[in-house]
């Protein structure tokens, strides 16, 4: 019908206002870089390191590894070495090749350890160019016999080595010297993802990783035209029980889930950051819409004068909502590359050592970016183009009554979305109606829907507030404060929409600190009154320790109570629970775990201790017994011993004994922990235990203190990651803060004018804009703290009590919020107060 | 096509035709108002900006509608335009009876059967001369009769402006495009409300003349508001308002007349 006159006029709008045109479709284009960025970074991930797996397993046709009874979360059993003779002599097969990857430490010339890049101390076995391994040979030869050895390219490079040197190397058998006879690297590249890798021929990894002459898996490649379901057949034939022989398309397969595991977490992460940024920016260009239709009301009154109909109207405000959308969609898949290659390089500053990245674009991706550009601007301009298409013609001559028609009562319908929005939030968080993932949308959507409530009901707040924090600055300040001041009051709608995205950042930010400080109240509780130890021993290789670790601290008359814990997987009711092992006498040296029936001292091999959720699940009593099945296939009766209220160390407990027993798994302690003994001084006991793990570069011992420091920095760094995500949504806050501002100034020509005209100077009126932003900025960040504290409490009430207990909030970030909002405001006032002053007195009195 | 534009095409091609002298017309009403009645407020603030008004206003004629301010004169306006509504009475554009039209209807109405001429803020800032005058007729996804569009800019003398914005005209010029625009689609009827109002009385009067000459010359109906007695001498016919009620009026005045009647009224 009439397109191409909303079409012409929306091109108009969209050229006259150039300016604003180019902070929306910026700040659009910044939301839409962040979405497709996720996307991007996680699709390249992906395909980077399935092709990596592939390539790793690509020559493998068949392996024969231990059977699972269960599924577990450990490791898979090792298998017999020896099952790979009996493999001999089966037609069709070509190479047989077992594999063991165990930990092995690569040390310098001056033998101390070599450090990672971010990956573990690796050592595996490795038969050479032509084995199944995705694995190059760099330089030199593949090892053979247990004086020969190579080790990743990387490594070699970093530390100088090359091949002819003598190598040191630590395993759990002690250090060993051998020849480097060549360097490798995982397919093209020249390392392992930043591991430092030593690799030997097979017979030695038995030996000097100290497998008890069991391997990992055997890798079998079949000879050209050779049956591959005949050969899976023969050979499982001549296995012996609780092994299998699969094929390499599931070993792909497995491979490519537990990619996509890692991947989703990862994206996901990345993409809820890029959401809230999105959502912020809708916010901004909502509130941006929203001020310039109140500014256009008599252009769009004289279009519906001169016969627009209130549809063409509210079309052509969509249709410069829609080339903003187009214009950021189309800049944000650039800027979305940009973002995904700048993480990928942000995070190998930092040590992640990702291997180099194609950049891999998805369909979806285009159509996220579209939806976010293009779906998010339209949103956002849903209700202004509304607002402006009620907007009546008589308002042409008459603005005020076009005013009336721009306000509405929006009070109960603010409190209504802010309490469907919290009752969303607790129903995700408490009753966790089906899965994760299912819950975590429902707390989402809750706590996004409290946002638009709490913005909204803002406006309401906004005068009683920002008149409280205006009154220091009037006093302080006085006709440009007391300016200031009512200029904020006066449009509380205004004040409320352009605070409200900074109330969402820092809303987030204050979420996360009341969060993180009581994830720390919580550890600080458990190591002050549950955890007695003076010694906590970790593995930062993920491999656990040996048991000759925790036997060597036991030995030492400085301790007086020495405990690793262990971990298996065990199958109760046909559920599979993660089970602990400890040495129970001196457990209960140790901990405090809120004992509420039995005894831990004396805990037999047939007893188990048990946490107060899963007797109250099962309904057993301390006597009761329970049926375990192993992963070895064994199976247990047990009795209960006792019954504990403290989940720290989870919630089953058997004596280490018990475990041997029925475990195949080599030995491994996840870590360890120590008591001093009466009468020794720290420093004694810290001289005797550094002196029992000097032979085990990888414990890494810690003292009681030096632990909770390490697990609060732990925290600070979470807290201060999540910050750097939402720094982003902040920014893009203040700009809009900003953006309204200058908006404003502009909308008050004539009164800025006038102030001038009766004396008022330069300085006055840059101060009174100034002050206005920090008003505005500061109440933001009043309503933001307290919705954010809120939101922290409840979200720190839903995690369970092992996690966190108790609630903690910290006064320092608080004082830090409000500092920056203080910045923020002046920073945000930058140009709207340069913009004020600049103005032309007589020009400014003679605007309309 | 719709049965507005179609409307407006018809209505094009009979004002194409040769236009009859004004003075051999049988005098139809082209608008006007019955026992129209315009209540803002209640209770004690309430204020009646028009009580009970029945007027009509002839086809080919410009007539002007004088009061003092708070008379009522430009509420009167703003509902024979069908911008504004009534508390009770009706107004009619033609044979239309406004209140019975939708708000599409009434948009319709706007674009093709009226014109307007505001005091101040007569164009869209972002759009050119060209594109101001053409505006209604786009809107109906029409082009308007070009050789008619020519003949009112020629007359109007716009010709070297049609590509300029509006912040780059002057007062007068701006005005001489609203009233350009205003005749661009030969509505039914043209509405002014005090279209010289911000203007110097030399350029004021250009624009009165003009209007004048679109009147005798055209045959077009214009209805005038205005407190300016100069202005209104250039009408065929002054109606006086106050308090909300017709209380005289004069043809073919004189400056003199207007504002001897004036003080009749007590303004």
């Amino acid at each position: 019908m009439s397109f191409s006159s909303t079409a012409l006029l929306a091109r108009k709008s969209i050229r006259a206002r150039l300016g604003r045109t180019i902070s929306i479709a910026l700040m659009m284009t910044a939301g839409v870089s962040f979405v497709v960025g996720s996307f991007v970074l996680a699709d390249s991930l992906r395909a980077t390191f399935t092709g990596l797996f592939d390539e790793l397993v690509s020559e493998v046709d068949l392996e024969v590894r231990a059977a699972e009874v269960f599924d577990g979360d450990s490791n898979r059993d090792p298998i017999d070495a020896t099952i790979a003779d009996g493999l001999q002599g089966i037609e069709g097969i070509e190479i047989i090749e077992p594999s063991l990857a165990r930990f092995a430490q690569l040390l310098d010339q001056d033998g101390d350890v070599v450090a990672t890049t971010g990956g573990p101390a690796l050592g595996f076995s490795y038969i050479g160019e032509g084995g199944l391994q995705g694995v190059t040979l760099k330089d030199g030869r593949a090892p053979s016999g247990a004086d020969e050895v190579v080790v990743d390219k990387a490594s070699a490079d970093r530390v100088g080595y090359s091949v002819g040197d003598t190598v040191n190397y630590l395993t759990d058998t002690g250090t060993h010297s051998a020849t480097l006879v060549g360097t490798i690297g995982a397919a093209d590249s020249d390392g392992f993802l930043g591991a430092s890798v030593v690799a030997v021929d097979i017979p030695t990894a038995i030996e000097k990783f100290g497998s008890g002459g069991k391997v990992d898996a055997i890798d079998i490649g079949l000879a050209d035209g050779a049956d591959a379901t005949a050969v899976q057949t023969a050979i499982e034939n001549v296995l012996p029980p609780r092994t299998e022989v699969v094929t390499g398309e599931v070993l792909a397969a497995e491979g490519q889930s537990e990619v996509d595991g890692f991947i989703s977490v990862f994206g996901t992460g990345l993409l809820i950051f890029a959401f809230i940024t999105t959502f912020i920016v809708a916010f901004i260009i909502n509130n941006i819409f929203q001020i310039t239709i109140g500014q256009r009301l008599r252009e769009l009154a004289l279009l519906r004068a001169v016969g627009a109909s209130a549809k063409q109207v509210r079309r052509m405000i969509v249709a410069e909502a829609f080339v903003l959308g187009l214009i950021a969609t189309a800049l944000g898949i650039l800027g979305g590359i940009g973002v995904s290659r700048f993480i990928v390089w942000a995070f190998n500053q930092a040590g992640a050592g990702f291997p180099d990245t194609s950049t891999v674009l998805e369909p979806r991706t285009f159509v996220a970016a579209a939806v976010v550009g293009i779906g998010v601007t339209m949103l956002s301009v849903f209700v202004p183009a509304r607002r402006a298409s009620t907007i009546p013609p008589v308002a042409a001559m008459r603005p005020e009554l076009g005013f009336d028609a721009l306000k509405k009562q929006q009070l109960i319908i603010g409190a209504v979305v802010t309490a469907v929005g919290s009752l969303l939030l607790i129903i995700g968080l408490f009753v966790q109606p089906g899965s994760a993932a299912l819950w975590a949308t429902v707390a989402g959507l809750g706590a996004l829907t409290l946002f638009l409530g709490v913005a909204s009901v803002s406006s309401t707040i906004a005068p009683p507030v920002t008149r409280a924090i205006g009154w220091p600055i009037a006093k302080l300040f006085k006709v440009p404060g007391v300016l200031a001041r009512d200029n904020v009051v006066r449009a509380p709608r205004r004040t409320s929409s352009s605070a409200s995205a900074l109330m969402i950042g820092v809303a987030l930010v204050s979420a996360s600190a009341v969060f993180a400080s009581s994830l720390r109240a919580t550890i600080t509780d458990v190591l002050d009154n549950a955890i007695t130890a003076d010694y906590i021993v970790t593995d930062p290789n993920f491999f656990g320790l040996s048991p000759a670790v925790a036997e060597g601290l036991d030995a030492l008359p400085e301790l007086d109570a020495v405990t690793p814990i262990r971990q298996a997987s065990g199958q109760v009711d046909g559920e599979s629970k993660s089970i602990g092992a400890i040495n129970p006498d001196a457990f209960d040296k140790l901990v405090d775990p809120d004992l509420q029936d039995g005894a831990i001292a004396g805990l037999g091999p047939n007893e188990v201790l048990i946490h107060s959720d899963p007797a109250n699940d099962l309904d057993k009593q301390v006597g009761d017994t329970i049926d375990i099945v192993w992963q070895s296939g064994a199976q247990s009766t047990l009795t209960v011993a006792g019954i504990y209220g403290d989940a720290t160390f989870g919630n089953w407990l058997i004596s280490l004994d018990t475990l041997d027993a029925v475990s195949d798994a080599p030995a491994r302690d996840l870590f360890i922990i120590a008591k001093l003994a009466d009468g020794v001084t720290a420093a004694e006991g810290d001289a005797a235990v550094a002196a029992a793990t000097a032979e085990f570069p990888q414990a890494n011992v810690q003292t009681n203190a030096e632990f909770r420091k390490s697990q609060e920095d732990q925290i600070n760094q979470l807290l201060l990651t999540i910050t750097i995500l939402l720094l982003m949504s902040i920014i893009i806050a203040v700009l809009g803060i900003a953006i309204t501002l200058a908006l404003g100034v502009f909308e008050r020509t004539r009164e800025i004018g006038l102030l001038r005209a009766v004396g008022m100077n330069r300085r006055q009126l840059r101060r009174s804009v100034r002050w206005e932003a920090v008003i505005v900025s500061s109440f933001g960040a009043v309503v933001g703290i307290v919705l954010g504290t809120f939101l922290g409490v409840i979200a720190s009430l839903a995690v369970p009590d092992d996690v966190i207990s108790k609630l903690a909030f910290n006064p320092v970030i608080i004082v830090v919020v409000m500092v920056f909002a203080v910045v923020a405001g002046l920073a945000a006032s930058l140009y709207p107060s340069f913009k004020a002053s600049n103005m032309d007195v007589l020009e400014a009195i003679a605007t309309e | 096509m719709l049965p507005g534009a179609m409307f407006g095409r018809l209505f094009a091609m009979t004002a194409a035709m040769p236009s009859p002298a004004p003075a051999s017309t049988a005098p139809t009403a082209a608008a006007g108002a019955v026992n129209a009645s315009k209540i803002y407020g209640t209770g004690d603030a309430e204020v009646k900006a028009l009580d009970d008004v029945t007027v009509s206003f002839e086809t080919g004629k410009f007539t002007a509608i004088m009061g003092p301010s708070g008379s009522g004169k430009s509420t009167l306006l703003h509902c024979l335009a069908g911008l504004d509504t009534l508390t009770s009475g009706a107004t009619y554009i033609g044979d239309k009876y406004l209140a019975k039209l939708s708000d599409k209807d009434l948009t319709e109405l706007r674009r093709t059967d009226i014109g307007f001429v505001f005091q101040a803020f007569n164009l869209i800032p972002t759009l050119t001369a060209e594109e101001n005058i053409k505006l209604p007729m786009m809107l109906g996804g029409e082009t308007g009769d070009t050789a008619w569009i020519d003949q009112v800019v020629t007359a109007v003398k716009l010709q070297g402006r049609l590509q300029h914005r509006p912040s780059e005209l002057s007062g007068g010029q701006q005005q001489r495009v609203a009233v350009a625009r205003a005749l661009a689609s030969r509505p039914k009827i043209i509405f002014a409300d005090e279209p010289t109002g911000n203007l110097d009385s030399e350029t004021g009067a250009e624009i009165l003349d003009f209007m004048r000459r679109a009147v005798r010359e055209f045959g077009q109906t214009i209805v005038m508001v205005t407190h300016d007695p100069g202005a209104a001498s250039y009408a065929d016919r002054v109606v006086f308002v106050g308090d909300g009620k017709i209380v005289g009026e004069l043809n073919n005045p004189t400056a003199d007349q207007i504002i001897d009647q004036m003080k009749q009224h007590g303004s």
